[in-house]
């Protein structure tokens, strides 16, 4: 069942790779016909992840994966939905859309590649680049303060917040099905190096920082402040794991149909108008 | 006989209240109307004015000139309106409605009760026997329209504007309503939407039907993602729409152009108000028609309707769905805040059988962007087989896998593109009224039929021969459709709710008509049938 591989669009050593096979595998583990699977993504180098891993799939435009994930588990609730793409993508262009996708309290998962940078666009600064990095648009370095999207998701009340590494394809693979089958807005955020356009955070750099959670935290204070480590020491693994919040409720539409009784009804509405 | 109105006050005074009431209790009386209004971006103060025409006949335009009747909530209403009063007319003062709230707390202990009570006036001015008010009136409120019947009484107006009951059995819809009914029997089972005078409305109905039937409205965080939730509904199986104005739409472009690339079948309502910017929230105008044109960057097949009446509007709207599934385009509706917020009786039988989408079934060989003999690749949603379904935004393969194959290029982008000559194998024909002989020919499209309609209808029972042709599809625009109507030998007229004349130039683009004149309005009202008849007398006399 395993797609053929195909020419890819990454270059060489790029921590995709490492992603593209898990998730492959994952996808095909989980309990689910891959018929049944959807993944949405956007534009970037992470977001042509789709094209390589042999589900059904909406690759659509920059910034906007995650509204089209949300339609699509709105219109069909049987189908397992994966929303895809690099950190420009959703916490950049889609910002708005990360923010009140989790609101919305659906049953999807959110996978970020994020490499830090615009690597399809060569190089620029990302809402997770750090401050001072130099890039073309930033020859002075970057101004900004960056997003940190583990506490952003937390705060946002998403029920399963994760990182992952491409340095650890198992323990990457296990945090991506888990994601899959928790019933609730979950997000992966992995920490991807990107050869080409990103020199600081590299494979080497993550392997002498990043360190397992035993257990995913419950408390949503505590996983915030775990969230917030970043630099000598880096967590990965479940960061925060909300058992208990529920997934709402979504009417089932798809070949269902009002029927003419139904109509008759509907013809005689009072107006509303003026707005 | 027809006896015109206008009801005029501060927002948040009950004008509205007045208007839908009194509508709601026309149409149970079988009696002919028309109503529309002219509102402020405001929700409490400012004025406001509702205008509503009852008649013995159809009507679906307001008939401008003087009115007939006045009622004043507020003060402004007397510098405004009051100098448009015609001789015998009834001027009901602020002082007498401030009567009618008197009476209303006294009687009733509710001043809301006025609202009704001013409704009694009017049925009691337009002849309604008591008899029938009372039951005509909503339960609950027969005291109410009866003290009403009662201060015409007393005041002598009973009577001053007979207008007899000829509407018979009816439906009656506001555009909006009209739009979104539409939608729901052309099969539409999702919505997403951002708030957005003149479209909001839409929203409101389908998600007040959604309430009962399998359909379903999400409130998305802006246009963008309304839309780019659209498609992926419409991706994921089901027949889905979005409803927004100019600015939202400008919001949406990308993803029209999304719409194009990945062949997802969308109808998406465009409700016009003046631009540019914000513009003036709450008034008309058809100033989008070349923004939809051409929305959505790079090249693809489209299909935009206009409709002028109510039914037309529900017959377009349900057939959008139909067509955008067959041919997995785009289809826009064009509408506009003044026909959004008119109220009309709708002649027409409406059909209420549901549209359904086609759920086929194909093997793991299947591919979204297959080549075909009919340039049309075979539709199916993931899930219902082992097939995959893979859309891209990127150029792609039959597959749905991003290339950058030259080759495949031109051929997936003539299959976009040559999809329109299959549309123009569909194209909904203009609707003509009048003489084939007549000398002057009438353009127009969307809202101002009805207006032009009449209009012509006028001149040409004074001796003035115009004929109209109204476009409820506005594009494509084909060759087939002026046809049989011996345009090079007529004088062409355009009237547009727009400083621009941009229907003018479409005919003129596609079809290489050139109209003589234009008789154009853009200062946020619709026209009236005395103003434009004035306006076209001017030109063809
Ligand atoms: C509306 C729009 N703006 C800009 C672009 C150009 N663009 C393509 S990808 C990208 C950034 C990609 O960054 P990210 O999402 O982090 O993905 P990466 O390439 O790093 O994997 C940009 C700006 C676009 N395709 N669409
Ligand atoms: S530019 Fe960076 S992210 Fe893109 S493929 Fe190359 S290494 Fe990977
Ligand atoms: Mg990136």
């Amino acid at each position: 069942m395993m797609e053929t591989k195909v020419d890819t669009a990454w270059c060489p050593g790029c921590g995709n790779f490492a992603i593209r096979d898990v998730l492959e595998k994952a996808l095909h583990e989980l309990p689910v016909p891959v018929s049944k699977i959807v993944l949405t993504s956007g534009i970037g180098q992470a977001a042509k992840m789709p094209h390589y891993v042999g589900v059904n799939y909406f690759n659509g435009l920059h910034g906007r994966s995650l509204p089209l994930a949300v339609g699509i588990k709105l219109a069909r609730p049987d189908l397992t939905v994966v929303a895809y793409s690099g950190d420009g993508c959703m916490y950049g262009e889609g910002g708005n859309h990360f923010i009140h996708t989790i609101g919305r309290r659906l049953d999807l998962t959110i996978l970020v590649s994020d490499n830090r940078v615009y690597a399809l666009t060569k190089g620029q600064s990302s809402p997770t680049t750090d401050p001072d990095v130099k890039n073309p648009l930033s020859p002075e370095g970057n101004r900004n303060i960056p997003l940190n999207p583990l506490a952003l998701a937390i705060t946002m009340g998403a029920p399963f917040v994760a990182r992952g590494f491409t340095g650890e394809k198992e323990h990457l693979k296990e945090l991506i099905k888990q994601a899959i089958l928790f019933k609730g807005t979950a997000l992966v955020d992995i920490l991807q190096p990107c050869v080409s356009f990103n020199k600081i955070n590299t494979y080497q750099w993550y392997k002498e920082r990043v360190f397992h959670l035993e257990n995913p935290l419950t408390d949503r204070y505590e996983a915030l402040k775990t969230a917030e480590l970043w630099g000598e020491k880096i967590p990965i693994g479940v960061i925060y794991r909300n058992e208990s919040a529920e997934c709402r409720q979504i009417k089932e539409i798809f070949r269902k149909q009002a029927t003419q009784e139904d109509m008759e009804c509907q013809v005689d509405m009072k107006c509303v108008m003026m707005r | 006989m027809e006896m015109n109105i206008v009801i005029a006050g501060e927002a948040g005074q009950g004008a509205f209240s007045v208007e839908l009431e009194l509508t709601e209790t026309l149409s149970r009386l079988n009696t002919h109307f028309f109503a529309t209004k002219h509102y402020m971006s405001r929700v409490r103060g400012g004025h406001n004015y509702h205008m509503i025409r009852i008649a013995d006949h159809p009507v679906h335009a307001l008939r401008g000139g003087k009115w007939d009747m006045i009622v004043a909530l507020d003060g402004e209403t007397e510098r405004l309106h009051k100098p448009n009063l015609r001789e015998g007319g009834i001027y009901l003062s602020q002082e007498m409605a401030k009567e009618i709230g008197d009476a209303a707390k006294e009687a009733f202990g509710n001043i809301a009760a006025s609202n009704a009570i001013l409704v009694g006036i009017v049925l009691a001015v337009i002849g309604v026997s008591p008899e029938k008010v009372a039951e005509a009136a909503e339960p609950g409120k027969e005291e109410y329209l009866k003290k009403g019947v009662e201060f015409a009484a007393q005041w002598k107006l009973t009577g001053a504007f007979p207008v007899s009951a000829t509407a018979g059995e009816h439906r009656k819809f506001d555009g909006n309503q009209a739009l979104a009914l539409g939608a729901i029997l052309g099969g539409c089972q999702f919505m997403a939407g951002y708030p957005m005078t003149p479209a909001t409305s839409i929203m409101d109905y389908f998600s007040k039907a959604a309430a009962g039937l399998p359909i379903h409205f999400e409130q998305a965080e802006d246009e963008i993602a309304a839309i780019n939730m659209v498609l992926g509904a419409s991706y994921a199986g089901v027949r889905s729409m979005a409803a927004t104005s100019g600015g939202g739409f400008a919001l949406m472009q990308e993803a029209v152009s999304l719409a194009g690339m990945t062949e997802t079948p969308v109808v998406i309502a465009v409700s016009q108000r003046p631009g540019p910017a914000t513009g003036l929230p709450t008034r008309t105008e058809q100033a989008d028609l070349h923004f939809v044109l051409n929305a959505g960057h790079g090249e693809f097949s489209r299909i935009i309707f206009a409709p002028g009446a109510t039914g037309e509007m529900i017959a377009l709207t349900r057939k959008s769905f139909e067509l955008a599934d067959r041919y997995q385009i785009p289809v826009f509706i064009l509408t506009d805040q003044y026909f959004a917020d008119s109220v009309q009786i709708c002649e027409e039988e409406i059909p209420l059988d549901v549209g359904s989408r086609e759920y086929r079934e194909f093997d793991r060989t299947y591919k979204r962007y297959q080549l075909t003999d009919d340039g049309i690749s075979p539709l199916t949603f993931p899930g219902l087989s082992e097939a995959l379904v893979k859309l891209d935004s990127d150029e792609h393969d039959e597959e749905g896998k991003i290339t950058e194959d030259q080759g495949l290029r031109i051929r997936m982008a003539d299959k976009r593109r040559n999809k329109i000559t299959l549309l123009r194998k569909e194209a909904v024909s203009p609707t003509f009224y009048g003489d084939l002989d007549a000398s002057s020919f009438l353009f127009c499209w969307g809202s101002t039929k009805h207006i032009v309609k009449e209009a012509a209808e006028r001149l040409s029972s004074e001796g003035i021969p115009a004929a109209v042709l109204h476009f409820g599809q506005v594009y494509p625009l084909t060759p087939e459709m002026v046809a049989p109507y011996r345009l090079e030998e007529k004088r062409l007229i355009g009237v547009e709710n727009n400083a621009g004349g941009q229907f003018a130039r479409l005919l003129k683009s596609e079809l290489g008509l050139a109209v003589d004149h234009s008789v154009l309005k853009y200062d946020g009202d619709c026209f009236t049938v005395e103003e434009l008849y004035q306006a076209l007398k001017g030109l063809l006399s």
